[in-house]
């Protein structure tokens, strides 16, 4: 049996109504509160229901009733008085246990109706002080500490009692700026009586101490009058001596003593760290300089970032005739040094700081950091400030509040996103307070505890359950993020197309700011935005509302200028297709990865302006599969039925090849499909591409009225890297032809109609829009042989005539067209030499005599051999003749090693003990490498090249289409130099050996 | 940085420096110098100076001619003045392409990624070279060889000689210039010298290195005489070495220390020495670059042409210098193959990469070698496991060429030109015919 729960006066259920979560232990203290205090128990209890965390306001409560009856007892006379201490003692238990220390505070409690202002808080700490009286300084830095935390109670009190503490943010964010600055005050005249009345610090008369004069300048947060509950207070001390032989001695003093009366050790505990690091020089500066020295510094050695710190910087302490001296004479530096430097640069490093120094795993619990938090906020208005506070002074403001009313006034943010971005930065900041006060720790984020994030949720709105709370923030984060975009970037759009929107951009500013995107044609772009956005259709209503986030992808990729171009073109080809217009409102993920294909592919924007409806396949993923040959051949084959002539068959089928390889352009670029998915289907699309066309060629070419295929069976054989099926985006296809007379029909005949086949074929193939070539250079005899051959001449020629190196180009033969008994016929014919019984050690001579003399003469003049992709030390050639050296040797021992695939073969000779692994890996690393670099050059740039770039930029593009992190052209570089250094190494061990 | 380049400016004025030479170093290890006037020293703080790269020795490919030299604050110093000549300044700069990206053919740059792999284990790498150089009576030379000048051996002093005037000024000079200077002595040949680099951070002593090489140059010329750094310039005579005293240091502590470990070398020094061991012949084309160089390695003596370490072995490769009783932090083994006319940037580099992998890959140290390997025979040696260093330049062209950690820690662009400026320097050699051949073969044959 469990034991007899004591008779309480409340059920359960009725606290847990009151938000007690601790509902046994709550019961039998409520009582005990009740009885102490002797309330109504409703009234009670509902005060507790506003409480954010009862269970710990009652827990304090009962503490605070055992140490101090009398006084507990008596501030519970007042009803007000009473939900103040609960309301405070819910909220933070710092504040709980500071109450626990100081008792008389609770008088603090009284008066919600002000955060209080800097001389209600100048009064206090007066009488809180008393300099004539004290025996230490260790007494002053106490009371000073008490007197601290006691107006903090008051601002907390208001901030608590407030109905929607967003609306009062500014206000708890002032009177905490006020609060700090005042205790600063204080702090400085504690350090002038430590100096006189000790000896402590030095021996200095009190003459020599009140003769100086020192100004606490506030930087960041505090300066700007928005400090947070609890932050690292950032200052510049400035001096003045009117002696100026003592140096600022004195003044570095009391600077020094200053920083440590406010944090170090003493009963009661330290305010804040004092962080004087912005001064001049930073940490290794002067802590404490005259005005001139001052001047002198950011006249003369400031840098850039430096000035913005100084947006800020306001008097909070000490001298402040000396401090505004100060505040006049730096002020207008500050945005002349913006006018002179480079401001884009400037842009750009506020944009790392703000992804900078985020802890991973912290992420999603960052108010400040991260997507949609406060620094996102903050980055967006001094984005705003720097663009445009250099040549106007009305949006210079420090607050980030003041600073959005401002832009908003002056015209550079909408009425209404200025409101919700305002709104939004209130909710987050509170959301920062809430966190913070609770033990009064700086920090930014989320707890963990669900149900630490429930109290959070009720000190903000009592309503609120934990997961109420985390989907406002969610939300909040999302419209924030969105609002980065539609503040920065629509205006933009406003005022090109000079549409109804309020907002009235001068041109000068949308040119500041499209610099400040990347664009460097900022006329163009405004062109371009211009044609995307004027007009009344629905397009251009769509794309203005797309036009923003488009803008800021555009910008992050490698030519902001060009995708632009490019995407306005490809919204003039689609005009108001319904699909693309529903594409661009409602799929985001498809927008983007248009995007993303526009800036970083050349290809896929050339085809995209020929195929604009392949637009729609950004929608969903699974269009981007690639079409098998039988799908592809099903398609050919029923246009081949439908055409009347060759011209317009071939149309269609170049239609096709072009659609067919802008589907594995896109697959790869925005879809992750690799290199080796691609080659296979660009392998694909080639072959049937032959075939198709070759078809189509014998339909149309008849004779006697006779089909061509009745007369003569023609095949096609894949060469080189076309037989290996690792085609990449540019290759060319090696082709071989050959052919069979069928019947009775004579050699002349058929050796002409395959050639007119051949003919036709490759008129046919030719595509300006997206090249092709047919390479027949391998065929026997080279340029000077016939184009076609007929079996048995191949067989003869290669009995009598063949070289060694026509032999070796027949291990890559993959006859991918005719008939099968044609197939095996002329297999049985070139396994023969391919895979001959024996290789003759002059054989062997002679294939390393061609492979020497190919590398110095093929490669074009002055090109680099080390970023030769084709004919470099170690790239593909090496390779390729490496493994086709073995298979000659060995194939006819070993069937296994026979194939036309470089990575099949390599893992054959591997197996079969004809090549070491180690040796494997690095031809294989070698040989992917660049067959990507090269494939992926293609992409980029839509021309074919065999080097490797020398510019960075174009270096910075492959190696993003290789998956490389920014900035990785060195990397890039060095990787592809190191493995074919290494596949040569291997190369001249094996090859040559 | 801000602060460091303050007070370069601020010093600029102050002292009314009226030139700034802007240092930086060539694969070979040349200096090399562009002039600027105070007014560009702030603009090539924050943009770098443009020079045209290719005109350095691989430095730049033909086609990536322009490169930025951006000074390092940190080596701002005002050069002894000359007479009633204008003050002035030099800095040593790090190259850079127009894009910011670091120049991988710049040997500084090559230097400062190994001290941040080196950081990323957590060490950080100081060295202490003892350089030794000629002087001579000029750099003519006659059929008998150069002129040296003075005929004094080891720890002579002669007073009032030469050397011992050059030495006063030289060693005021990089005073001057900030370059504590140990200890001089002077060396075992006829007009040889010896002066010490005080420990420093590897970047610091190469940086060190290059201004002690100029300066001694330019004090031996304003004396009428000539210092040269040429490995080996007399045959009967020793060669010039820049023994390299070695430690890492894990914040504070000395990482090769450890007071219960064989002469106090911790496990990790044992590895570091292990690495030392096992990849010195690979390096061995870039701490000893010449066709001259392996005149001075295998040139008998001291000259440590065997790979083997030992405590107090005075022929072995590595040597661990005694321990000196609660001098934790002054643990350091002694690389002694280097010569003074190696690039330090790229030799401290490989150096350090040899010793790191030898700790990542946790090398044994094969045993301690207590003889003068000189004395074994060639059997013996082979017995006990000990193998030569490479003995001409064409045998250490081919250890590095297979070399990945060398690959790996200059960059693939340096490795190349390294390779193939020394394959060219020894192609050109051995197409000589060279004197002793004449004298040798000419008569009898």
């Amino acid at each position: 049996m469990a034991e007899q729960e004591p008779q309480t006066s409340q059920t359960l259920s009725v606290l847990a109504h009151y938000g007690f979560s601790d509902l046994g232990a709550a019961a039998v203290n409520y009582d005990l509160a009740l009885k102490h205090l002797g309330n109504d128990s409703g009234q009670l209890l509902e005060i507790f229901g506003k409480t954010g965390d009862p269970d710990q306001a009652l827990d304090y409560l009962l503490r605070l009733v055992s140490r101090y009856p009398a006084e507990i007892k008596q501030a519970s006379q007042s009803s007000e008085q009473l939900e103040s201490l609960l309301l405070v003692l819910g909220a933070s238990s710092a504040l709980g246990d500071f109450l626990l220390r100081d008792i008389s505070a609770l008088k603090e409690l009284i008066d919600f109706t002000t955060p209080g202002s800097a001389e209600d808080f100048r009064d206090y700490f007066e009488e809180a002080l008393n300099f004539t009286s004290a025996q230490s300084s260790e007494e002053l830095i106490n009371n000073l500490r008490r007197a601290y935390r006691s107006m903090l109670l008051r601002v907390t009190n208001f901030d608590l009692r407030q109905q929607d503490p967003t609306l009062g943010l500014h206000l708890v964010a002032k009177a905490l700026s006020d609060l700090a600055s005042v205790a600063l005050d204080y702090g400085l005249k504690i350090a002038r009586w430590e100096l006189t009345k000790t000896t402590d610090f030095g021996t200095y008369t009190a003459e020599q101490v009140s003769g100086t004069k020192l100004a606490v300048i506030g930087m960041g947060k505090c300066g700007a009058g928005e400090l947070n509950y609890v932050s690292d207070v950032d200052v510049i001390f400035v001096a003045e001596n009117k002696d100026a032989s003592e140096g600022l001695e004195i003044e570095t003093k009391l600077a020094t003593r200053l920083m440590r009366i406010m944090d170090q050790a003493s009963p009661e505990p330290g305010l804040w760290q004092v962080d004087a690091n912005l001064r001049p020089e930073g940490r290794s500066g002067a802590l404490v300089r005259s005005l001139d020295s001052h001047i002198n510094y950011y006249q003369r050695w400031a840098a850039n970032w430096e000035f913005q710190a100084l947006l800020k910087a306001t008097p909070i302490a000490g001298d402040f005739e000396l401090g505004n001296r100060y505040q006049e004479a730096i002020k207008p530096m500050v945005w002349e040094s913006s006018r002179r430097e480079n401001f884009v640069e400037s842009v750009q490093r506020m944009r790392e700081r703000v992804t900078a120094n985020i802890v991973p795993n912290e992420l999603d619990r960052q108010i400040k950091l991260g997507v949609g938090g406060l620094r996102d906020v903050e980055f967006t208005v001094q984005l705003l400030q720097l663009v445009h506070g250099r040549t106007d002074e009305t949006v210079r403001a420090p607050a980030t509040l003041d600073a959005i009313e401002q832009l908003s006034a002056g015209g550079y943010i909408g009425r209404a996103e200025a409101n919700d971005f305002a709104k939004h930065y209130r909710f987050l900041r509170v959301l920062e307070h809430r966190i913070q006060l609770s033990k009064l720790r700086r920090t930014h984020l989320m707890p963990v505890e669900e149900s630490q994030q429930r109290v959070i949720a009720r000190t903000i709105n009592t309503e609120w359950s934990a997961a109420e709370l985390s989907d406002s923030w969610q939300q909040v984060k999302q419209l924030v993020r969105s609002l980065h975009q539609k503040i920065f970037y629509r205006p933009l759009l406003v005022a090109v197309s000079k549409s109804e929107g309020g907002l009235e951009l001068s041109s000068e500013q949308v040119h500041d700011r499209l610099l400040a995107i990347g664009f460097i044609d900022t006329q163009g772009a405004i062109r371009n935005i211009e044609a995307l956005t004027s007009g009344l259709s629905r397009r251009a209503q769509i794309q203005k509302q797309l036009l923003p986030v488009l803008l800021e992808w555009f910008g992050q990729g490698m030519d902001p200028d060009g995708s632009l171009l490019a995407f306005r073109r490809l919204s003039e080809n689609l005009g108001e297709s319904p699909w693309f217009l529903r594409m661009l409102r409602d799929s985001s993920g498809a927008a983007e990865r248009l995007a993303l294909a526009l800036s970083t592919s050349k290809l896929a924007t050339a085809m995209l302006e020929i195929i604009p409806e392949a637009a729609s396949w950004f929608e969903s993923p699974e269009k981007l599969e690639q079409q098998t040959l039988e799908e592809l051949l099903l398609e050919s084959d029923a246009l081949l039925s439908r055409q009347e002539n060759i011209e317009d068959y071939g149309k269609a089928v170049r239609a096709i090849r072009r659609r067919e390889t802008l589907r594995i352009a896109l697959a790869e670029l925005v879809a992750g499909s690799g290199y080796e998915k691609s080659s296979v289907g660009l392998s694909v699309i080639s072959q049937w591409y032959l075939s198709a066309l070759t078809n189509g060629a014998r339909k149309f070419l008849q004779h006697d009225g006779k089909s061509v295929e009745e007369l003569v069976d023609i095949g096609l054989v894949a060469m080189g890297r076309f037989g290996g099926e690792e085609l990449g985006f540019g290759s060319d296809a090696d082709l071989m032809v050959v052919y069979k007379p069928q019947g009775t029909t004579s050699g002349d005949l058929a050796q002409s109609l395959t050639e007119q086949v051949v003919s036709s074929v490759r008129i046919q193939a030719t595509d300006p829009l997206l090249e092709f070539e047919i390479d027949l250079g391998l065929r026997p005899e080279g340029k000077n042989g016939p184009i076609a051959r007929s079996l048995s001449s191949y067989e003869s020629y290669y009995a009598r005539w063949g070289d060694i190196w026509e032999n070796q180009a027949l291990l890559r033969a993959r006859m991918f067209f005719g008939s099968n008994v044609l197939k095996l016929e002329f297999a049985e014919i070139i396994d023969k030499y391919r895979y001959p019984e024996t290789l003759a050690e002059s054989a062997v001579i002679e294939i390393r005599r061609i492979k020497a003399r190919v590398e110095n003469e093929r490669l074009p003049f002055g090109a680099d051999p080390a970023r030769h992709l084709k004919l470099g030390r170690g790239s593909l050639s090496d390779v390729e003749w490496l493994i086709q050296l073995l298979q000659l040797k060995h194939g006819n021992n070993k069937p296994a090693i026979r194939t036309s695939r470089t990575l099949e073969a390599l893992g054959e000779l591997v197996a079969e003990g004809l090549l070491q692994s180690q040796d494997a890996e690095v031809l294989k690393e070698s040989w992917l490498l660049a067959s990507r670099i090269r494939s992926a050059i293609y992409l980029w740039s839509g021309k074919r090249t065999d080097l490797l770039p020398n510019d960075r930029r174009q270096l910075e593009a492959i190696a993003r289409l290789l998956h490389y992190p920014h900035g990785s052209a060195s990397a890039l570089e060095g990787d592809y130099l190191g493995a074919t250094r290494r596949a040569r190494a291997v190369f001249e061990r094996v090859f040559f050996a | 940085m801000d602060k460091q380049r303050d007070f370069v400016l601020r010093t600029i004025e102050e002292r009314n420096v009226r030139f700034v030479r802007l240092w930086f170093t060539d694969v070979a290890g040349t200096l090399k110098s562009v002039v600027i006037a105070p007014a560009e020293v702030e603009g090539a703080f924050a943009e770098g100076i443009g020079f045209d790269g290719s005109a350095i020795e691989g430095l730049a490919r033909s086609y990536e001619a322009d490169m930025l030299a951006h000074p390092d604050p940190a080596t701002f110093q005002i050069l002894p003045s000359r007479g009633d000549s204008d003050v002035t300044a030099r800095m040593f700069c790090d190259i850079t392409t127009p894009d910011g990206v670091p120049a991988s053919a710049d040997p500084r740059n090559v230097l400062r990624r190994s001290l941040a792999k080196a950081a990323s284990m957590g060490f950080s790498f100081y060295t202490h070279p003892e350089i030794e150089f000629y002087l001579l009576k000029s750099a003519q030379f006659g059929p008998e060889g150069p002129i040296p000048v003075d005929k004094a051996g080891y720890f002579d002093n002669v007073p009032g000689g030469t050397a011992h005037d050059f030495r006063m000024r030289a060693v005021n000079q990089l005073e001057q210039l900030g370059i504590s200077v140990e200890f001089s002595h002077h060396e075992g040949g006829p007009g040889q010298n010896e002066i010490d680099l005080r420990y420093a951070d590897a970047l610091t002593t190469a940086d060190n290195i290059m201004t002690f090489r100029t300066v001694i140059k330019e004090v031996a010329q304003e004396q009428g005489i000539y210092a040269t750094f040429m490995p080996k310039p007399f045959t009967e005579h020793p060669g010039s070495g820049m023994h390299t005293h070695m430690s890492l240091f894990e914040g504070d502590t000395n990482a090769f220390f450890d007071a219960s470990g064989e002469y106090h070398l911790s496990k990790t020094g044992r590895s570091f020495i292990a690495g030392l061991l096992k990849h010195a012949p690979e390096i061995t084309a870039v701490t000893n670059q010449y066709v001259n160089s392996y005149k001075r390695l295998w040139g008998g003596g001291e000259a440590p042409s065997f790979v083997c370490w030992g405590h107090n072995n005075r022929s072995a490769l590595v040597r661990v210098p005694l321990y000196k009783p609660n001098k934790a932090q002054s643990s350091r083994v002694e690389y002694r193959a280097i010569d003074s006319a190696a690039n330090p940037y790229l030799s401290y580099a490989l150096i350090l990469a040899a010793g790191l992998k030898g700790i990542e890959e946790g090398y044994d140290l094969p045993a301690e070698t207590e003889d003068n390997v000189w004395n074994l025979t060639d059997s013996e040696r082979r017995a006990m496991g000990i193998q030569p260093l490479p003995t001409s330049l064409d045998h250490a062209i081919r250890k590095l060429e297979e070399s990945e950690l060398a690959a790996e820690t200059l960059g693939e662009q340096v490795f190349s030109y390294v390779l193939a400026n020394k394959r060219a320097e020894w192609s050109d050699y051995r197409s000589q015919v060279t004197p002793y051949e004449l004298k040798t073969n000419l008569e009898t044959l």
